[in-house]
């Protein structure tokens, strides 16, 4: 086999498209000629850089273009318009904003007192909606003094006792002792007699404020 | 049948949907065809779309029976190219300041290593200017087989020669190919070391 005629043959051979007896003289005549190897590198080199070869990507805007070159702009078919149309309510945030509207309508609801259930034409009427608004935050209002107030009173309360306990016990007259109980007792500090008088004093004090903190919370009070 | 014969039909029938479909499936195939022929991008598109045009224009022409759509759509981007080739051959010059341009069209992405980018990219332009200085006969059949994946029986299609033709052409074109590489680098290897580089 020549030089040329295995240049011929040498595409063939590297796709193994040759018949077994060609084969056979390309393989004979590369082991004994450098040059010929060289050329079949060279060969199988090319092939793998053009078959390694990335795509190119074109434009993104090369197709749009190209049919507005032939067909012109393409007007959409009816269903893609309908799908436009409503493409906005396939949102989340629409779910978001009917969440909210809700929301709001039954917070409304609940402050202007109505009930849906029973809906009269008087409901209807805004400045009735206003009174009940102004009623229920009034009434909140006066709720939330109360709480606030009842919370400083058991705190007073709390705190007296605290005193109480942390003052030294007055001296007592020799009283005969008690033997403590097997297993011992966790009531280290017992109030004496004279401090749980006082602590009693104060319960009825505490008790008389409440009534006059409920009486100044009252929402007739408050409301006018 | 085959979906773009289907595709052909609705679009033989007015349906804008499957022309949009065909160009969506075909423009890429093209785009690289073209390319590959001319090396520059804003002339490759231009081409991709007029090759199009030409499809658009002549789609009733095409007989699902006389071979596949790629087969055919192919050779309409080839009779062009070889037309534009013949039509420009005057005005060509190696070397304009489009192709200047074009390669700096590629700029690497900041995520990508550079080292690879600047080997990708240095194999890419290798390939190029071997493919542009092949004659047009051997570089379409390099280009149809090696780039554009198509058999031997539809490069004959597209060239509109024989077979045996066509394996001759691949053949002599990537051993021509092959030469010019090495050329290439034979001549790029002293300019790098005087340049410097590693």
């Amino acid at each position: 086999m020549t030089h040329l005629e295995l240049e011929n043959l040498a595409s063939d051979y590297l796709e193994s498209e040759l018949v077994e007896v060609q084969r056979l003289q390309v393989e004979a005549h590369l082991r004994d000629c450098a040059g010929c190897r060289e050329v079949m590198a060279d060969l199988r080199r090319v092939m793998d850089l053009c078959r390694s070869a990335e795509e190119l990507e074109p434009a993104p805007w090369l197709v749009p273009k190209i049919l507005r070159a032939t067909v012109g702009e393409r007007k959409p078919s009816f269903r893609e318009r309908w799908s436009a149309f409503f493409r906005p309510t396939a949102q989340p945030r629409l779910a978001y904003a009917v969440a909210m509207a809700i929301f709001s309508f039954s917070i409304i609801v609940n402050a202007a007192g109505l009930d849906l259930r029973k809906v009269t034409l008087a409901d209807l009427n805004p400045r009735h909606w206003f009174y009940q608004a102004n009623r229920t935050g009034h009434l909140l209002y006066a709720r939330a003094e109360k709480f606030y107030y009842d919370l400083r009173v058991v705190y007073e309360i709390e705190s007296r006792f605290r005193q109480l306990r942390s003052q030294p016990s007055e001296p007592q007259p020799e009283a005969p002792r008690q033997e403590p109980a097997p297993g011992g007792s966790t009531d280290r500090g017992a109030p004496t007699p004279t401090q749980l008088a006082s602590v009693g004093g104060l319960v009825t004090v505490a008790a008389s404020s409440l009534t006059v903190v409920t009486t100044t919370a009252s929402p007739r009070r408050i409301s006018r | 049948m085959e979906p773009d014969a289907e595709l052909v039909k609705r679009c033989l029938k007015g349906d804008e949907g499957a022309w949009a479909a065909l160009l969506q499936t075909h423009t890429r195939k093209i785009y690289n065809l073209c390319y590959r022929f001319t090396g520059r991008t804003a002339e490759s598109e231009d081409l991709t779309q007029e090759v199009f045009i030409k499809v658009f224009q002549t789609l009733k022409t095409y007989d699902a029976a006389q071979g596949t759509f790629v087969t055919w759509v192919n050779r309409v981007a080839r009779n062009h190219l070889v037309d534009h080739y013949r039509r420009t051959k005057k005005d060509r010059v190696t070397s304009s300041l489009e192709d200047a341009l074009g390669g700096l069209e590629e700029r690497p992405s900041p995520t990508a290593a550079p080292a690879a980018h600047v080997e990708s990219r240095e194999r890419k332009e290798l390939l190029q200017r071997g493919l542009e200085r092949l004659s047009p006969d051997l570089r379409e059949a390099v280009v149809l087989r090696d780039l554009q994946d198509l058999d031997y029986a539809e490069i004959a299609q597209v060239l509109g020669v024989p077979e045996g033709t066509v394996k001759s052409r691949i053949n002599r074109g990537r051993l021509e190919l092959a030469r010019v590489l090495k050329r290439m680098e034979q001549v790029k290897g002293p300019a790098r070391a005087a340049g410097g580089e590693p």
